[in-house]
C-alpha cells in the first residue's frame, strides 16, 4: 500500500508541470435580496413562507403539513426525539423536520447546513418533508459570499437547494427521488 | 469496432437518434440560459482553469496535504496505484466488516474500475442509487453519458425494466410513478446497508474533506446511515481551498443541467460518531497523462458532461458508440491514453467544431487535444490504411493548382453525364449515404475570376 503511494507521489513530482500562480478569487457582489432568493427557490421547487415569530412555530407547521404525524426538531416540542444514537429504523418513520438553516445563498437558493443543526447526519435526507428555518438577514448574493462565512464545513454539512429531485427518466423532472420530498424554508 | 460501426447500430433507429439529439440539445440550451444569467460566467471559467492548473502542478504536494489534514480528521487514507489495487481495496475494507450489502451513489471511477463486478464476483451486493445507474443496472448497461447516465433511454424502455424487476405495472411508463417505485424500492437497500460507497467531486487539500453533489440525496442517504463510508477519488479532484468552492459550486450544475446548483452539496469531513470513513486516492494512468504537456489539461475535468450535449457527433451517436467510461468529446481524449489501440478511432468521432472547447467549465482545449491524438495516432500507425493513404492522395491533390484544376474540371463534367447509381454509389461515396450531391456548377470558381475580373 505504502508503496503506491511512493509510486503516486514520485510519479506526480516528475510529471507535474511548471508551477503556476494560485489565483485570488475576488468578491463578485451580487443580489442579496430576500426577493432573489425566494425566486429562485421556487423556480428549483423549494418554498418560502415568512413567520412573524421564529419561537411560534407550531401553528405554521400545523397549516402547511396538517398530515405529518411523526416530527422531529431542535426548535420546537417534536414526537420524535433524534439524537446521533438515534437507529436507523425510527429515523426511516420521520415524517417532517424542521431545522435551523445558518445562511441562505441568493443566486441559487441553497442554504447552508451543518451537522450541529441536523440532530443526526441522515435526518435532512431520510425525512419524508424538510423544512429549514432561517434568518432573513442571513442571505448572502453568492456562493463565495457563503464560504467566505463558514468558519468551517465541520465533520459533515451540506448545502441544500429545494427537495430531492431527478430527471434520469427521459429528462422528466419528478420531485422526491430518494431524499426530501419537499422543503419549505420558514424565513424570520 | 470502431465508434462509427458502433454509432452505425445507434443511428439505424433514425426516429431514436433524432429524439436523443433534440434532447440533448434542450439541456445544452438549459445551461446555455443558466450562464447567460451569471455577468461573471467567463471570468469564473478562467478562474476555475487557473486554480486546476495551479493544482496541476504542485499535485504532489496537494496530495500530500490533503492526506495528513484526512488522517488528523480521522479518515483512512489509501492509494491505488491502479484499478485492481483500487478493487482490492475496497473489497478489503467490506470484508474487514464482515459486509455483504453495499450502497454505491454515483462514481465514474468505480465504473472506470469495474468495480461492481469485483465485488459481486466476490459475494457482495452492491446496488447503484442514483436513478439512472440504477436503471442502467437492472438492464446490466454500461452509462452513456456523464451526468445523465440512461439518457438513451425512453420512458417505455425504463417501463420494461421495472416491470421485470420491481414488479411495476405492465406498461406503466408514467416517470413520477416509476420513480416513487425507485423510491421504494431503494429505500429499502439504503436502511439495510452496511457499507456506502461514494465518488467524489471535489477534494480540498486545506480541510482533507471531500465534496459530492447529487440531485437525488442518494449519497448522502446512503453515507449516513452506514457504518461505513469509502469514497473513491482520483488523484485530479483536489483543489487547494474551502473558498475554491466558490468558483466551482458555482459552475458545474450550470454547465451540467443548467441548475443554478445541485440539490445537495456535501461536505464530508469526519466521520460520524462511531463509524468509519475511508477514502481511496486512485491513480489509473493519471499521472501518466500529466506527463504529457499536450494532454495533461485533461485532468481539470470536473466531470460535468457539458461537451457531449453540445458535440454534434455524440448526440447523434450515443455514449455506447465510444465504447469508454466516460464518452463525448473528453472521453475522446482521455482514453488513448489508457489503451491508445483500443480507442484509436474516437479522436476522429469529432468535426474539429470547437463547441466543446467552448461549453467546457474549466477552458480544458478539447478540440485541439483531439486534432493532437490524431496526430500522435498516425504517427503510431494507428490508422486504418484506406484513411492515411487517401488523406495521403489528397494531401497531394490538393497542394498542385494544376491536378486540383483537372481534377475539377472532370468532376463537373462526369457528376453530369455518369448515371445517378454510380455517383451515389454507398461502396465508393459515403457522403452520399444520406445525402444528396450538390448540382455541379457550369464553371469553377477560377474560370468565373479569369473572365469577370481580369
Amino acid at each position: 500500500m505504502s508503496s503506491s503511494r511512493e509510486r503516486i507521489l514520485a510519479a506526480a513530482q516528475a510529471n507535474k508541470p511548471a508551477e503556476t500562480p494560485l489565483p485570488t478569487v475576488p468578491d463578485f457582489g451580487g443580489d442579496a435580496s430576500v426577493e432573489r432568493f425566494t425566486e429562485v427557490l421556487g423556480s428549483i421547487g423549494g418554498r418560502v413562507v415568512w413567520v412573524a415569530n421564529p419561537q411560534q412555530l407550531g401553528p405554521v407547521l400545523r397549516q402547511l403539513f396538517p398530515d405529518a404525524q411523526r416530527t422531529a426538531s431542535p426548535l420546537l416540542a417534536a414526537t420524535v426525539p433524534v439524537n446521533e444514537q438515534t437507529p436507523t429504523d425510527v429515523l426511516a418513520d420521520v415524517d417532517l423536520a424542521v431545522l435551523p438553516g445558518e445562511i441562505g445563498v441568493a443566486e441559487n437558493g441553497a442554504i447552508w447546513l451543518p451537522e450541529v443543526n441536523m440532530l443526526h447526519r441522515a435526518l435532512p435526507t431520510v425525512t419524508q418533508h424538510l423544512v429549514l428555518v432561517l434568518d432573513h438577514r442571513r442571505i448572502v448574493a453568492t456562493m463565495h459570499q457563503a464560504y467566505a462565512q463558514l468558519p468551517s464545513t465541520g465533520g459533515y454539512g451540506a448545502f441544500v437547494a429545494g427537495p430531492s429531485k431527478t430527471a434520469d427518466i427521459e429528462q422528466s423532472l419528478v420531485i422526491g427521488a430518494h431524499g426530501a420530498r419537499s422543503l419549505v424554508v420558514l424565513l424570520y | 469496432m470502431t465508434h462509427s460501426s458502433r454509432a452505425a447500430t445507434f443511428v439505424a433507429d433514425a426516429d431514436r437518434t433524432t429524439w436523443h439529439d433534440e434532447t440533448l440539445w434542450f439541456v445544452r440550451q438549459k445551461r446555455d440560459k443558466a450562464v447567460y444569467a451569471v455577468p461573471e460566467f467567463q471570468d469564473l471559467r478562467e478562474l476555475a482553469s487557473q486554480i486546476k492548473e495551479h493544482t496541476l502542478s504542485r499535485l504532489d504536494e496537494y496530495l500530500q496535504q490533503f492526506e495528513a489534514k484526512a488522517q488528523r480528521n480521522g479518515v483512512h487514507v489509501h492509494w491505488a496505484a491502479d484499478a485492481q489495487e483500487h478493487n482490492a481495496i475496497v473489497l478489503d475494507i467490506i470484508r474487514r466488516h464482515n459486509a455483504t450489502r453495499v450502497v454505491k451513489s454515483k462514481s465514474m471511477l468505480t465504473e472506470e474500475c469495474h468495480l461492481n463486478p469485483h465485488l459481486i464476483g466476490h459475494g457482495i451486493e452492491v446496488i447503484d442509487t442514483d436513478l439512472g445507474e440504477r436503471i442502467i443496472q437492472l438492464r446490466e448497461e454500461a452509462p452513456s453519458h456523464l451526468v445523465l447516465p440512461a439518457i438513451h433511454l425512453k420512458k417505455e424502455d425504463v417501463g420494461a425494466t421495472f416491470h421485470l424487476h420491481l414488479g411495476t405495472e405492465k406498461g406503466n411508463h408514467d416517470p413520477q410513478q416509476l420513480t416513487e417505485a425507485a423510491r421504494q424500492h431503494l429505500r429499502a437497500k439504503f436502511l439495510a446497508a452496511e457499507v456506502a460507497i461514494s465518488g467524489v467531486n471535489f477534494a480540498v487539500a486545506e480541510t482533507g474533506g471531500v465534496v459530492i453533489c447529487t440531485n437525488e440525496g442518494n449519497a448522502d442517504l446512503g453515507v449516513n446511515l452506514a457504518q461505513v463510508h469509502i469514497a473513491s477519488m482520483g488523484i485530479e479532484k483536489l483543489i487547494p481551498r474551502l473558498s475554491d468552492l466558490g468558483v466551482f459550486t458555482r459552475l458545474l450544475a450550470r454547465s451540467a443541467t443548467g441548475q443554478p446548483v445541485t440539490t445537495y452539496t456535501s461536505h464530508y469531513t469526519k466521520p460520524a460518531e462511531g463509524r468509519e470513513m475511508h477514502i481511496v486516492i486512485v491513480d489509473n494512468g493519471r499521472t501518466q497523462q500529466l506527463g504529457r504537456p499536450d494532454f495533461r489539461a485533461s485532468l481539470k475535468c470536473i466531470r460535468c458532461g457539458a461537451c457531449m450535449n453540445t458535440c454534434p457527433v455524440y448526440r447523434r451517436s450515443g455514449g455506447h458508440s465510444y465504447d469508454f467510461t466516460v464518452p463525448g468529446p473528453i472521453g475522446a481524449i482521455l482514453s488513448p491514453n489508457i489503451d491508445l489501440k483500443k480507442h484509436s478511432s474516437l479522436p476522429f468521432a469529432s468535426t474539429l467544431c470547437g463547441s466543446c472547447t467552448d461549453v467546457c467549465p474549466v477552458k480544458i482545449d478539447i478540440h485541439v487535444q483531439l486534432y493532437k491524438w490524431r496526430q500522435v495516432l498516425t504517427e503510431a500507425g494507428e490508422i486504418p490504411a484506406a484513411k492515411k493513404w487517401s488523406l495521403k492522395f489528397m494531401g497531394r491533390f490538393l497542394a498542385s493548382p494544376k491536378a486540383f484544376g483537372i481534377g475539377g474540371k472532370v468532376a463537373r463534367t462526369g457528376l453530369r453525364l455518369l448515371p445517378y447509381q454510380l455517383t451515389h454509389a454507398k461502396a465508393f461515396n459515403a457522403w452520399a449515404v444520406a445525402r444528396e450531391l450538390p448540382e455541379p456548377p457550369k464553371q469553377s470558381f477560377r474560370e468565373w475570376y479569369a473572365r469577370t475580373v481580369e
